[in-house]
């Protein structure tokens, strides 16, 4: 009974120091490499972060959503839209498709859009906006049989309705520079500066079938214990949208277009080249490298 | 770039942040609204024009689902001002006119209810708590019921005007961009009795500049 309670206590000693260890191997990596989720496997030269992302300033804001509102121009409030130049609310595939970007890599033709942020009643515009796809939030041998976002798939994240910051909603708003300041769901002050930003994760489990669905959600949904629901079993690379304003200080005067800070949500119209995500998913996400804009390890 | 924050002790706070999000119901409950789960899928590439579904002559796309969703909740917001006014004002020209832009709406709610469960999209109201252009807010309601005579008369023409304005621009995208004709007859409806009612507010309240 001591034995066992002995070798237990030794046990979890262990696997804490196994912890406190693999913890400051990732934040050494973190600071020598300046990456994110290092998580560095010895004896291999690439990053071992499952991820490609796509760099995409402001394009343009109207009161459009091609999702939510498809072909009721002025039906919405004001987004603020990147990558895909032509977005309006009569967007369809084949326009993106053939529409020119503001993203790094040049062939995402992607149309993405948020509530465009207003200080005192003027707008906005996030001035460093990436878009991260990335192989996490599900096991690695999930990871490991990632598809490719087909084109032409429509997701939305967060709660443009909600009524409180508990109501559903996931993205997160923190400081650019300024970590001390703990991440909210809500507009949080950001020390003179730094830079206020927001993350959101779009659901990464696909239905299989559905390119979109009658309440823009449901044939998406998030993992459930690390893995993809059965009612949703392809696994995707996961979206996360970050956006770093150009904001600081006292947020009382900020306000989105759907209303307080955590109605933040984002929409996302898949344009890439087929053969371009593909590409990204075979050569990043799938074997755990980090790639550049171009889809190439870095 | 990074993909995350500057600093370590950043870093952890977002990944315990993460892992509680993920508890807290990102994962657990992918339906992370009110909403109700879908009655139909829409076929893939569905967009403005494809048929979402239907069982009336002629099918509904997203486009015609997506007015006619944005009419109910227009509606469902405007009653509750309209119906403040007999107790908030003498006049019987604003009473009049409440009353008769109340009429027209319930008209339109009920029809645009019906063709919605032709449709076959979900029931539930996917802008529920949602503030859209040309809807009255819950902190504007508040000012309305302590308001009367000639400012609450303002504060009535000011909704009232947005939600007209609001109302004829969405119906008359829906009448060039709809597929379903008996929704497109509707808001050829909409915009005829949209644009008389702005007339008649116009009569009573004069626009100082555009809200």
């Amino acid at each position: 009974m001591d034995r066992a309670a002995t070798l237990s206590g030794t046990r979890r000693r262990l696997r804490l120091a196994t912890a406190i260890g693999a913890l400051l191997a990732l934040l050494g990596t973190y600071v020598v490499s300046t990456t994110t989720r290092a998580d560095a496997a010895p004896g291999v030269n690439a990053i071992r972060v499952a991820e490609f992302p796509a760099d995409c300033p402001y394009s343009h804001r109207l009161p459009d959503d091609p999702i939510i509102f498809p072909g009721l121009p002025g039906a919405s409030h004001m987004h603020s839209f990147f990558g895909s130049t032509v977005t309006n609310a009569h967007t369809t595939l084949p326009d993106l498709v053939n529409s020119t970007s503001t993203c790094n890599p040049r062939v995402d033709t992607s149309s993405y859009w948020v509530p465009t942020l207003y200080r005192n009643d003027v707008p906005v515009e996030p001035t460093i906006v990436t878009f991260y796809y990335l192989g996490e939030g599900v096991r690695s041998d999930i990871v490991a049989r990632t598809e490719p976002i087909p084109q032409g798939l429509r997701i939305v994240a967060g709660n443009a309705r909600a009524t409180s910051p508990d109501d559903g909603s996931i993205a997160r708003w923190s400081c650019l520079h300024a970590g001390q300041v703990p991440p909210s769901k809500n507009f949080v002050t950001c020390p003179a500066g730094t830079m206020l930003e927001s993350y959101l994760d779009f659901p990464q489990c696909w239905n299989g079938r559905d390119l979109d669905s009658p309440d823009h959600k449901s044939h998406m949904a998030y993992p459930v214990n690390q893995a993809c629901p059965a009612s949703h079993p392809v696994p995707v690379p996961k979206l996360r949208q970050v956006l770093r304003y150009p904001v600081s200080g006292d947020p009382s005067p900020l306000r989105l277009a759907s209303g307080p800070g955590y109605t933040m949500h984002g929409d996302f119209f898949n344009a890439w080249p087929v053969a371009e995500m593909e590409r990204r998913v075979r050569d990043c996400i799938r074997p755990v490298i980090k790639c550049g804009a171009d889809g190439r390890p870095l | 770039m990074r993909a995350g924050l500057a600093v370590p002790s950043a870093l952890l706070a977002t990944a315990l942040l993460l892992a509680g999000c993920a508890a807290a119901g990102g994962s657990a409950d992918p339906s992370d609204d009110r909403r109700a789960p879908a009655a139909a899928s829409a076929p893939p590439g569905a967009t403005t024009g494809t048929p979402v579904g239907g069982t009336t002559a002629g099918a509904f796309s997203a486009t015609d689902v997506a007015w006619l969703q944005l009419t109910v909740a227009m509606a469902e917001r405007l009653l509750p001002v309209l119906d403040l006014v007999p107790a908030r004002t003498r006049d019987p020209a604003w009473r009049g006119l409440a009353a008769g832009v109340a009429d027209t709406h319930r008209g339109e709610l009920s029809r645009a209810r019906r063709l919605l469960a032709d449709s076959g999209a979900p029931a539930t109201n996917p802008h529920e708590g949602h503030d859209m252009p040309g809807m009255a807010t819950a902190e504007d309601l508040a000012a309305l019921r302590v308001a009367d005579g000639p400012a609450f008369e303002r504060l009535v023409a000011g909704h009232l005007r947005a939600h007209l304005g609001q109302a004829v621009r969405v119906a008359r995208a829906e009448q060039g961009a709809g597929t379903n004709p008996a929704t497109i007859a509707l808001a050829a409806a909409a915009v005829r009795e949209g644009t008389a009612e702005l007339a008649r507010l116009d009569r009573l309240d004069r626009p100082a500049r555009a809200p």
